[in-house]
């Protein structure tokens, strides 16, 4: 058999099948660098604030002269709020309920200063929360108010009120262990209860004093008398922050919202849009390096075709016959696979050196995903290949 | 095993005169394993071609063509392998040797997929047909005589029942001739097989059974 492979081999060109190598190698490291950062610049970002996920929205009224002297009304109408529902940025709408009677909270324990504070607060439905957790639920007969502050307000009190008034600084695992009390008070003097208070979480998404939809909906049943029956903010949840079109018809209206938030998924959305380009002219390069692989093969066989018909005419099967070339396919295969790999998992390694600078928590090893990858592609184009040699060397034996 | 020939003709053969060819002309061919035949005629006759379509590298014909019975024109690539490593053995006219190749290597080539001589066996038979002290070199130096010697060295590398020899000894002188045509027909006697030997001269002097005419 060593004789098939040398006669057969010789007819190679060094140079066509170094630059299909090279070629495949380059188009592979390319997109598997590409997916490895886009898979470690995804973990990052939902970490940071679920940037890759669908925008949730708050948007309330702008605060203007006729509101203060209450000529106009602060909330949403049922009109309005359909409106911004039929629009096609918005994939959820919901408006925000308030507390329609007084709310106070107030300290108990020894270990903290007393305290006292009249209080708001607002509830939307809970797949709009941010915050997951089991401690999320209002059971009456338990009695316990459960309470997301938004991140910011404790960290006013941590980095601002705290330090300037020379009181502890409260980190938030204990924040949560502080009980504290809320009264609720009806129209009628006396008619009141009190209820133990817990913060269970802090909204990133939300910036306002949350509470469980059906404890708001129980308790203003029960004491509320102001007339609030216009939310005066409500949470959109849109697939495409990025759509101009969402600012536009927020500045249309007079209405208002923390552009911050929009700011940020724009980022998200170039950054897409870079690794998306990345992967588009990776897999370009690779389908060229396929065909220049593709080609090469079949230059080689036409160059052995006199060869190849003699050595049916010596009755050799054209099975036998196409493993050399097969042989040879696996070994450039191979190669390709093994130095691609290889060459991500370096330039991975660097690369979390480097973001350990910056404090970017970015994995030093491969994601399954890459290997999966490398396999998936290698296989269909070594099957695509395979097919093409057994098919022209077929062809030559007829 | 038999090769039957049915009213078989090549296809170029149809518009040139075969009056009194025994083979082109007759309805019926039948060669018999264990006989040796001979075919002399002057070139353009259409030796080569009878070979090469009764070996299946040719399938420009018309009539039919059995071995054992079986049409040849229904064979798979696949069977065609088999019959050439098991059946059929051919001496190219044309040698089909690779130059880039050493003699033993061209040879070891083909003993590679039969696995039917020894080393020991092929350079005993290399002695015998004077080629003993060519099989290092490369086939691509060697003559024209001494390449045909390979050649035939190489087609009795497997088992056959029928050897299929074309113009085998054109270029080679009378004294190895005779050497080559005797390993021929010791090889044939010991498989039981049969022999079909073209050439554009007399043979004479080679002894075989049928003489033809085509």
């Amino acid at each position: 058999m060593r004789y098939l492979y040398y006669i057969l081999w010789k007819d190679h060109s060094r140079a066509h099948l170094l630059w299909a190598f090279l070629g495949s190698l380059a188009g592979f490291v390319l997109l598997l660098a590409g997916i490895q950062f886009y898979m470690d610049i995804k973990s990052v970002l939902a970490d940071n604030q679920d940037l890759l996920d669908p925008e949730y929205i708050v948007i309330n009224k702008k605060v203007n002269i006729g509101q203060t002297l209450g000529l106009i009304g602060a909330g949403f109408s049922t009109e309005e709020i359909e409106e911004i529902a039929n629009q096609p940025f918005a994939d959820q709408v919901a408006p925000f309920i308030s507390n329609e009677f007084p709310v106070s909270g107030y300290t108990e324990n020894e270990r903290f200063p007393d305290f006292y504070t009249e209080l708001f607060f607002e509830a939307i439905p809970d797949e709009y929360i941010d915050v997951k957790t089991d401690d999320w639920k209002w059971d009456p007969n338990e009695g316990t108010i459960p309470i997301i502050i938004p991140q910011d307000y404790l960290n006013l009190y941590n980095f601002g009120f705290a330090q300037s008034q020379g009181l502890p600084q409260i980190p938030t695992g204990v924040i949560s262990a502080i009980n504290f009390r809320i009264r609720l008070r009806g129209q009628d003097r006396g008619d009141y209860e009190d209820h133990a208070g817990r913060i269970v979480g802090f909204s990133n998404r939300i910036h306002s004093i949350l509470v469980p939809h059906d404890f708001l909906v129980w308790a203003n049943a029960k004491y509320g008398y102001f007339k609030m029956n216009e939310p005066s903010r409500i949470i959109l949840v849109s697939k495409d922050p990025t759509n101009p079109a969402i600012i536009k018809f927020i500045e249309d209206r007079g209405y208002d919202t923390i552009r911050e938030k929009l700011k940020s998924s724009r980022l998200n959305i170039i950054l897409k849009f870079i690794i998306s380009f990345l992967v588009v002219i990776a897999s370009i390069i690779i389908a060229l390096a396929f065909l220049v692989f593709l080609l090469s093969l079949q230059l080689m066989i036409s160059r052995s075709s006199e060869k190849i018909k003699r050595l049916n005419k010596l009755g050799y099967h054209y099975r036998e016959i196409s493993r050399p070339y097969i042989a040879l396919l696996l070994i450039l295969m191979t190669g390709v696979t093994g130095l691609s790999l290889l060459i991500t998992g370096i330039l991975t390694r660097q690369f979390s050196g480097m973001a350990g600078v910056w404090n970017l928590d970015i994995s030093n090893s491969l994601h399954g995903i890459i290997y999966g990858t490398a396999f998936g592609l290698i296989t269909l184009i070594f099957i695509a290949n395979l097919a093409a040699i057994l098919i022209s060397t077929n062809k030559l034996c007829k | 095993m038999t090769i039957r020939l049915e009213k078989l003709i090549p296809l170029p053969l149809l518009e040139q005169d075969t009056t009194g060819s025994g083979i082109w002309e007759a309805e019926s061919v039948v060669f018999e394993q264990g006989e040796r035949y001979s075919i002399e005629a002057p070139s353009g006759r259409g030796k080569t071609s009878l070979l090469a379509v009764v070996y299946g590298i040719r399938k420009d014909y018309k009539g039919e063509v059995f071995l054992n019975n079986s049409n040849i024109a229904g064979f798979t690539g696949k069977q065609w392998s088999a019959i050439r490593k098991e059946t059929l053995s051919f001496i190219f006219q044309g040698l089909e040797l690779f130059d880039s190749l050493t003699a033993l290597e061209n040879i070891q080539l083909k003993n590679s997929i039969t696995r039917h001589k020894t080393l020991r066996g092929i350079e005993e038979m290399a002695e015998r047909l004077g080629i003993g002290d060519f099989l290092q070199k490369k086939a691509g130096i060697l003559s024209f005589g001494q390449q045909q010697r390979v050649a035939i060295l190489r087609a009795l590398c497997q088992p056959f029942d029928y050897l299929l020899a074309d113009e085998c000894f054109s270029h080679i002188d009378r004294d190895n001739s005779q050497n080559a045509f005797r390993l021929i027909r010791e090889e044939c006697e010991n498989q039981g097989a049969g022999l079909i030997l073209t050439s554009l001269h007399k043979t004479d002097q080679m002894d075989v059974h049928v003489r033809m005419k085509i």
